[in-house]
């Protein structure tokens, strides 16, 4: 739950933040394809130090080392099981290269999170938005896309009150068995969802008073407007492309850090 | 020209008995500021849907008689049209908030009529600045306090230039000074642009002085149309049930006993001016000595039932709510916890039956420590209701509801049985037993979440905001009600905005501001503290106001009710006309 908390958007003005959300999505897609695409640790350092000071230039430092932190339990996961398969399967020897697979793979992993997190901290939904509308999505989609976004910290407020309230009450939510645990569950979600009937009616009502559908032709405050450093950023996006398909084909073999001799 | 008009309006909602709205016909002129109101399930709120269409076309249900809104009959056209001409603003502003940012949300009515991008921006800046909010323009809509998301509202909707706006008790979730704010904001719309404002509202004191008519509801009819000092002293309006602000009624008894007005002043400000040169210039003592009668309640036995000790607390997030706050609540009084939005008011009370514990210091509760018990063993001795109703209902009917704590504390049948009747009966739910309480009215369910409570008979009752959304005649049952309490040696903590309630209950005071308290007394002694009371968003009563002014004239400045400022006044008036 952490790792998505962390997630969650921050307000900032860089350049990263002010960035076209389409160049900014291509932007990620190069670092998640140089992250599938190989398994060596040598070019996967290099795309991380790559991706370090985009986060600093973003100002979301903080943010992504939660991120990292809520990842660091999976990150542990992958390590350690490719450590130890590794070790029974290929007769008890542990080498170093080995370790240094392990260690590729663990690092692909935050490379991946590194490359969503400076995408979802950096984008504001509205921009998100205005993206997916660009890409031809109907409004009304794009509508509750923002809205399931604009409710969620009010429901999760009112989830709580609920649960304060039935709590006061003597509602025990952990007593008995598991069926009655269970069942301890009721009391907190119909009213949460007679609520949220409720809420979407008012909604509804409000969504009209603000005449929602009056015109085919709708406009929009904020344009998608690209500038000179999307147009840059595009293009040294399609050059990394390129420039990876290249590697990818004529230069198979990256030397390896560690060596490969034997540690156990 | 008359921009609405009805013509024997009828309506009955899908289902429903009998009509919402009955033979209706109003004729509002451009430019007019009007106050709806009358009891809970009068009409009012029927009445406002029908002027943008959203009855009958949302809704559905039988709509006979017609209405027209600046010269269109509102069934046919439909409601996004009509959002032009009048711009319906509801409660909770929570659920008419769509964007993510302020200024996108502005944006959210103009951008749905298919507004050029440069003329939207010259509308959006002119409805932040006509309401205030310009600086919060790049903000996000949920750091909003509850008064700036409600200014906010008002800004959607006049961004899109409506010649009518109408707002549902726009400031039931806010502290007085909130409230008052959302007052002055409509009042220059009004004056400024000469916008017809339909105003429903049970906060009579605040907002009968900025109208200039008002129309009372009952039954689904109209029953009393006219200028409002007029028409709230009307007997007939009176036995209704509808608030008379305090200052008029204090007039309409000076006048009664004699003492002629040129028409009944309805503020503070008018009255004081129509007093003045009447005034005796030797000033009138207190009959009696009031300070001693309000440390009364809790003078016979000092044993405390809440202890508050230093205590810190920081939601998750690192949000402070509460630092270092210290209070004590001994057995057998009466407290009223004021503050502003967010001050940590609610914060306070969850500790109080162990929802929340405390950071750092302690909470003990009948000196036992609430971070080692159980919220359910505190709750039995502390008993908290909570501001909304539907947030706790959930059972078939209202009995079961009722019953529902009996049965997690462990009571016996036989004991449940005889629980539930007394507190329905206490609380006049008897009839209703076996509806479902999704049924009732706003404040019947309100009056079933206080019986779920009561029903355990705690020692200690907290209520959090329980005005909120209740008419007169309904507030005036509840203060008799927490009155019997007190007789009955209960400890009662009541969390509100509701300076009147407060200022006829005269409990004892805590001031919360910030997360800390910054004042603590009886009523008399912290509402006559201006300054403190503004530090933490309460407003005077309007008597106390009313009562400051006076006080350069030597009459006591400590009168917080009608009664008392009665008597007073009249021994003055006499005293002079001697």
């Amino acid at each position: 739950m952490s790792l998505l908390e962390s997630l969650r958007f921050t307000r900032g003005d860089t350049a990263i933040h002010n960035m076209d959300p389409r160049v900014k999505f291509l932007l990620t897609m190069v670092f998640f394809s140089a992250s599938v695409m190989f398994l060596e640790l040598v070019p996967l350092i290099v795309v991380f130090i790559v991706q370090v000071p985009l986060v600093a230039s973003a100002k979301v430092t903080r943010e992504w080392l939660k991120s990292l932190k809520g990842a660091s339990f999976i990150a542990a996961i992958i390590f350690v099981t490719n450590m130890a398969s590794f070790y029974y399967f290929r007769g008890g020897v542990l080498t170093y290269g080995i370790l240094e697979y392990s260690l590729a793979l663990t690092l692909r992993f935050i490379v991946l999170v590194t490359s969503f997190s400076i995408f979802f901290l950096t984008t504001s939904p509205d921009k998100l938005s205005l993206a997916l509308e660009k890409a031809r999505i109907p409004f009304e989609f794009n509508f509750a896309f923002i809205t399931a976004i604009r409710f969620v910290p009010v429901l999760a407020e009112e989830a709580q009150t609920i649960i304060d309230a039935q709590r006061s009450r003597g509602l025990e939510l952990d007593k008995g068995s598991f069926i009655a645990r269970v069942r301890n569950y009721i009391p907190i979600l119909l009213p949460l969802i007679i609520n949220s009937i409720r809420r979407s009616l008012e909604l509804a009502e409000a969504m009209e008073s603000r005449a929602f559908g009056a015109t085919e032709k709708r406009t929009n405050l904020y344009e998608l407007k690209m500038t000179g450093f999307d147009y840059g950023t595009l293009a040294a996006a399609m050059l990394s492309i390129l420039l990876l398909v290249f590697l990818k084909l004529y230069f198979p073999v990256f030397p390896k850090l560690l060596g490969e001799g034997v540690i156990l | 020209m008359t921009i609405i008009e009805t013509r024997d309006l009828t309506y009955s909602y899908p289902h429903a008995s009998k009509p919402a709205l009955k033979d209706v016909n109003l004729d509002i002129e451009p430019g007019e500021f009007i106050l709806l109101t009358g009891p809970s399930g009068c009409g009012k709120t029927t009445f406002c849907r029908t002027l943008n269409g959203l009855i009958p076309k949302f809704y559905s249900g039988e709509m006979s008689g017609t209405v027209r809104v600046s010269g269109l009959d509102t069934r046919e056209h439909p409601t996004m049209m009509l959002a032009r001409h009048v711009g319906l603003i509801f409660q909770n502003p929570d659920n008419q908030i769509f964007a993510l940012t302020v200024e996108k949300d502005i944006a959210f009515g103009l951008e749905n009529l298919g507004t050029p991008k440069d003329e939207m921006l010259r509308e959006i800046n002119w409805a932040a600045d006509s309401t205030g909010i310009e600086p919060l323009m790049s903000r996000a809509t949920h750091e909003l306090s509850g008064g700036q998301k409600q200014r906010l509202t008002i800004a959607s909707i006049l961004a899109m230039h409506p010649e009518i706006i109408v707002m549902d008790e726009p400031t039931a979730f806010l502290d007085p000074v909130g409230a008052e704010h959302i007052f002055m904001v409509l009042d220059r719309l009004n004056k400024e642009f000469g916008m017809t404002i339909i105003l429903i509202e049970h906060r009579m004191d605040l907002a009968s002085k900025y109208v200039n008519r008002i129309i009372v509801f009952n039954n689904g009819s109209v029953v009393s149309d006219g200028e409002p000092s007029e028409v709230l002293s009307r007997d007939s309006i009176r036995l209704l049930g509808v608030g008379t602000p305090r200052v008029l009624e204090l007039s309409r008894r000076l006048e009664s006993h004699g003492f002629g007005f040129d028409g009944l002043p309805i503020s503070a400000e008018a009255l004081y001016e129509a007093l003045k040169p009447r005034l005796s210039s030797r000033g009138t003592k207190h009959p009696v000595d009031m300070g001693a009668l309000d440390d009364y309640t809790g003078e016979f036995h000092h044993h405390p039932a809440i202890q508050v000790k230093g205590v810190d607390y920081t939601y998750p997030g690192n949000v402070k709510a509460l630092s270092s706050v210290g209070l004590t609540i001994n057995h057998g009084e009466f407290v009223a916890i004021m503050g502003e939005n967010g001050a940590g008011k609610t914060t306070l009370v969850k500790h109080f039956n162990g929802l929340l514990r405390p950071g750092k210091g302690s909470v003990l509760i009948d000196n036992v420590d609430t971070s080692t018990t159980s919220v359910a063993r505190l709750s039995r001795s502390v008993g908290l209701v909570f501001q909304n109703p539907d947030d706790q209902l959930f059972e078939e009917t209202v009995e079961k509801e009722v019953s529902f704590a009996l049965r997690n504390f462990g009571f016996k049948e036989s004991v449940v049985d005889s629980r539930v009747k007394w507190a329905l009966n206490l609380l006049d739910l008897n009839e209703y037993k076996d509806s479902s309480p999704f049924t009732l009215s706003g404040g019947e369910r309100k009056r079933v979440a206080l019986a779920s409570v009561l029903a355990w008979d705690p020692d200690i009752l907290v209520l959090d905001e329980p005005t909120v959304g209740q008419d007169y005649g309904q507030k005036e049952r509840l203060r008799h009600f927490l009155m019997q309490l007190r007789i009955q040696g209960k400890t009662v903590v009541v969390v509100t905005h509701d300076v009147e309630f407060v200022a006829e209950s005269k409990p004892k005071i805590v001031l919360m501001a910030r997360g800390k308290i910054i004042g603590e007394g009886p009523a008399k002694e912290i509402m006559t503290c201006p300054k403190k009371l503004s530090e933490c968003s309460v407003a005077q009563p309007e008597i106390t106001k009313l009562f400051a002014m006076l006080s350069k004239h030597g009459l006591p400045e400590d009168v917080l009710d009608v009664d008392e400022a009665y008597d007073i006044l009249v021994r003055d008036l006499k005293e002079a006309g001697r």
